[in-house]
């Protein structure tokens, strides 16, 4: 306490003693680093962003200003002012970037605030979209998986409802095709007049043609060998015409996929010396021709028809 | 003893310090000053807070001024200049309270920029994603 109070009597007296001395000393003018220092610190307090935040300061540095301003006969004293007040003059500088800095904070914060709860917004929005995009492609896939399941169903059922067919007319799978056979109780003996209704498989072929419009079909005509070659030849080629001619006016085939041929009586199926050998020869044979491979094998081959004999199918 | 001895010195004490300013006043060119103890330790204390508050780069310069001059008012007062040493110690203090004041400065701004840039990349990002999106 005592340093201090005597410190600072010391540094009056010396103030005082400099007043005192500095009469007998030339006037100097104002020194330019007080000058240049009076120009800063005017610069800082009108300096409307800064000066509000350091009243304190500026006035400290106004007093360390004021007092480099005056007249000292030491120039180390003089230098010593100017210094302080440099010094005071930027203290005041920083504290108010500081205090400034500080109170920007709340905008700055307000700012950040925004901007993320605008990103989350957008990424809500994209997540949305994301979100519907992936609904619509799984929607997408769900119809193509029952397009494609029901192509798959179609082909099964296709195949099954073609071998239930095929079942039906009691056809038989050979290198040629498939093969039905419609026995000679369509026609009576000797005449080529087709006794219609006489044999349900010559109706169930006409539905299976109808059924698979692609497929075309041979119709063989065949006898036995009672007479000569010549006349079974012409009969024959008569019966076949009778099954074409019915299959295409009674039932609407196209007449393009229907090829009549009369066979006479040499493709015997069984031996012609017992009525019944002739009977199982006196027959119409129709030759349905398989579809292109893969169609075929898809339609056929996934249900391997039952061998059968053709003659089963003859007697209903 | 102890006791009167004291009051003694504090009656003394005003009477004494106006003795000082007047021979102050008297021999003011050539006086011997006491010892700036107390601006000496206020130069050490202002070096010490700025110590303390890591000294970014910008505040270097005026730390280093503030502990020249505290060493050159120590050697001043040792050369019993005591008006140079208590000037030295003045602005050894001045010079430590501004780098403080700049370290100061420096945090507050490093805070901000730090806001500044967080918000412009949220910002920057979401322009981003939108522009991909569509």
């Amino acid at each position: 306490m005592n340093t201090r109070r005597v410190s600072r009597h010391a540094l009056l007296g010396m103030a005082v003693s400099s007043v005192l001395l500095a009469a007998c000393t030339a006037t100097t003018p104002k020194s330019e680093d007080a000058e240049r220092l009076r120009v800063r610190l005017t610069q800082l307090q009108s300096n409307s962003e800064l000066a509000k935040y350091v009243p304190l300061a500026l006035q400290d540095a106004e007093i360390a200003v004021k007092n480099a301003e005056q007249k000292q006969t030491d120039p180390a004293v003089a230098a010593h002012l100017v210094f302080i007040a440099d010094r005071k003059i930027n203290i005041a500088w920083a504290q108010g970037e500081s205090l400034l800095a500080v109170d920007q904070r709340k905008l700055l914060s307000e700012q950040r605030e925004a901007a993320r709860l605008q990103a989350r917004t957008r990424e809500a929005d994209t997540a949305n979209d994301r979100a519907t995009a992936a609904e619509r492609d799984a929607s997408n896939q769900t119809l193509e998986a029952q397009a494609a399941w029901s192509d798959t169903a179609d082909a099964e059922r296709t195949a099954r409802e073609l071998q239930q067919q095929i079942d039906e007319m009691n056809a038989k799978v050979t290198e040629r095709g498939l093969v039905l056979t419609l026995g000679d109780v369509l026609f009576s003996s000797g005449a080529a007049q087709l006794n219609v209704g006489a044999n349900a498989n010559l109706g169930k072929l006409a539905h299976f043609l109808n059924t698979y419009p692609k497929r075309t079909a041979a119709i063989e005509g065949h006898t036995d060998n009672i007479g000569n070659d010549g006349n079974n030849q012409a009969l024959s080629q008569r019966r076949a015409d009778a099954v074409k001619s019915h299959l295409v006016g009674r039932e609407g085939i196209d007449a393009r996929r229907l090829t009549a041929f009369g066979k006479g009586e040499g493709s015997p199926v069984a031996d012609n010396s017992s009525p019944e050998g002739r009977q199982q020869n006196r027959r119409v044979e129709v030759i349905i021709a398989e579809l292109p491979a893969q169609t075929t094998r898809q339609e056929v081959q996934k249900y391997p028809v039952t061998k059968q004999t053709a003659e089963s199918g003859l007697r209903q | 003893m102890i006791r009167v001895a004291t009051r003694r010195d504090r009656l003394h004490g005003r009477a004494a310090s106006g003795l000082g300013l007047i021979s102050v006043l008297l021999l003011a060119a050539c006086t011997t000053l006491p010892e700036p103890t107390v601006a000496l330790a206020a130069a050490e204390q202002a070096i010490a807070t700025a110590d303390r508050a890591r000294v970014a780069d910008t505040a270097l310069p005026d730390l280093s001024e503030a502990r020249e001059k505290l060493t050159a008012a120590r050697g001043a007062v040792q050369d019993s200049r005591m008006a140079e040493g208590e000037r030295l110690a003045l602005e050894s203090r001045v010079a430590a309270e501004l780098a403080s004041a700049r370290v100061e400065a420096a945090k507050a701004k490093a805070v901000n920029d730090e806001m500044k840039r967080s918000t412009d990349t949220l910002t920057q990002e979401m322009q981003r994603k939108t522009g991909a999106r569509q």
